[in-house]
């Protein structure tokens, strides 16, 4: 056991958990980008997905531990590696230039992952109160999911920070994505621009489908 | 308009010993000739401070054409100045204009302690080697060359690792002070060629642990070590270098 302690807090173990849990929460990302376009679909067909999701107890009790350990685990080392990072540089330079041509990076703060990561959590905490613990909020008795939704995302509050978020998230993910394979080793002459192509094109998507739902509640609802 | 001969104003930074805290200086200098080196002009501005009796400024060098990786120093913020796949040494006041104010600091890493003004200890680097970025099996006399076949490809990635000079340009520019780069050059140089194949997962997993050890940051995919890089090492060592640590880690017999 003790070679797995060691590989997991040496540097590059804890990016191979920061790699493998990013990824695997672009994949919970997926699945609930799907699940939210039913709303387009129609109510009746939402309402049927959520509640049919709900009655599998079982499985998302599960699936939310699941998810929440993936989560805790990306923002203890996303915390730790941070601080350490600071740490391997105390004393900061009088002048930082980048030697990289892309004019892009320089509008990108040195800190980027870390800025929108906090933004990023704060959205999800927001999220989570409103929808999953209808705290901020609450609706009346038994009212419909599809209902619940439209009532939240029109909430101004909700609406501002939703689009804030998303983008934010986009963001994050525009890095993170190809990142993420480049931290698993899982680099290739041929198939590095696919995999970065393929990271912006998805924080693109997420991004714009997420921002989708709040907007169409308010314009079209 | 280029000028034969410019003005500058330099700020470096002075710091007699690690002990004490350091602070920046403005120094002007006038009538350098473009055709000067970076350093042959920081020789030029210590021939004056020696002249008013004041201490010149120290910074590292050895070969002055490149090779020997002692250099280092972060110019208006970049490392080993504006130019790529050059060191301070091989930079020229051409690259500069006149009346231009510039900027010198020694590497900042936690692991590269200042010893004095621009000079840092790098031995840090020297460290990581040592753990295991050689090879130990004892293979008798030298065999005849060509009697261990290596593809051409292979004997070129291994030689671009091996071009690694050392010089800590990428601890310098990562904004993480990550050693990851200089590591992963060493990892693949030997990891790539048959000599080496035999100790390469206890090799990566040493180097690693001592680079960790050492205190550098970690790699956040930023790249800008790959910019700063002198020699041209490229983020695919990295990659690399992730890869056989990985494989290190799942099949080693250690326990
Ligand atoms: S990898 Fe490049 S920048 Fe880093 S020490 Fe080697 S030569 Fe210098
Ligand atoms: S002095 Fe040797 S590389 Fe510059």
């Amino acid at each position: 056991m003790n070679w797995l302690i060691r590989a997991l807090s040496s540097s590059l173990g804890k990016k191979y958990v920061m790699g493998i849990t990013g990824l695997l929460l672009c994949g919970f990302l997926i699945t609930h980008l799907a699940g939210n376009l039913l709303l387009f679909v129609g109510a009746e067909e939402f309402n049927h997905y959520a509640h049919t999701l709900h009655e599998q107890k079982a499985l998302l009790a599960v699936a939310e531990v699941g998810l929440f350990v993936l989560f805790v685990a990306h923002l203890i080392l996303a915390v730790v590696t941070t601080w350490e990072n600071k740490s391997a540089r105390k004393q900061d330079y009088d002048v930082n230039q980048s030697k990289q041509g892309t004019p892009l990076l320089t509008f990108f703060p040195h800190n980027w992952m870390w800025i929108t990561g906090v933004i990023v959590l704060g959205f999800i905490l927001l999220h989570l109160v409103d929808f999953r613990l209808g705290i901020r909020n609450p609706g009346p008795e038994g009212e419909e999911p599809f209902d619940k939704a439209v009532r939240l995302l029109r909430d101004p509050i909700t609406f501002c920070a939703y689009i804030a978020g998303v983008i934010v998230l986009g963001f994050h993910l525009s890095h993170g994505f190809s990142s993420a394979f480049q931290s698993l080793g899982l680099s290739h002459p041929k198939y590095n621009k696919f995999i970065k192509c393929a990271g912006t094109s998805f924080a693109v998507i997420v991004a714009v489908g997420f921002a989708s739902f709040p907007l169409w509640a308010v314009l079209f609802q | 308009m280029s000028h034969e001969t410019i003005n500058l104003t330099l700020k470096i930074w002075r710091q007699p010993n690690a002990e004490v805290e350091g602070r920046f200086e403005e120094y002007k200098l006038e009538g350098v000739s473009t055709h000067a080196s970076f350093l042959e002009m920081l020789d030029i501005l210590n021939d004056e401070l020696i002249e008013e009796g004041k201490e010149p400024v120290a910074f590292d060098h050895d070969c002055r054409e490149g090779i020997c990786g002692m250099c280092g120093m972060m110019i208006n913020g970049q490392a080993h100045g504006p130019d790529n796949e050059t060191t301070t040494c091989q930079l020229h006041m051409r690259r500069f204009q006149h009346n231009d104010k510039i900027t010198i600091e020694p590497w900042r890493a936690t692991a590269f302690p200042v010893i004095k003004d621009l000079v840092v200890d790098r031995s840090a680097f020297d460290r990581i080697i040592t753990a295991g970025g050689y090879v130990s099996v004892n293979t008798g006399n030298a065999p005849d060359a060509n009697t261990i076949p290596i593809p051409r490809k292979d004997q070129q990635k291994a030689m671009d690792a091996a071009s690694c000079i050392g010089c800590g340009a990428c601890v310098a520019a990562c904004k993480n002070a990550s050693a990851m780069l200089f590591t992963s050059a060493k990892v693949s140089q030997l990891a790539l060629l048959p000599h080496g194949k035999s100790e390469r997962g206890e090799r990566v997993l040493k180097m690693v642990a001592k680079m960790d050890e050492e205190k550098f940051g970690s790699c956040t995919n930023t790249g800008e070590c790959e910019a700063a890089c002198p020699a041209g090492i490229s983020l695919d060592n990295i990659a690399r270098m992730n890869r056989e640590y990985l494989k290190a880690t799942l099949c080693s017999t250690e326990s």
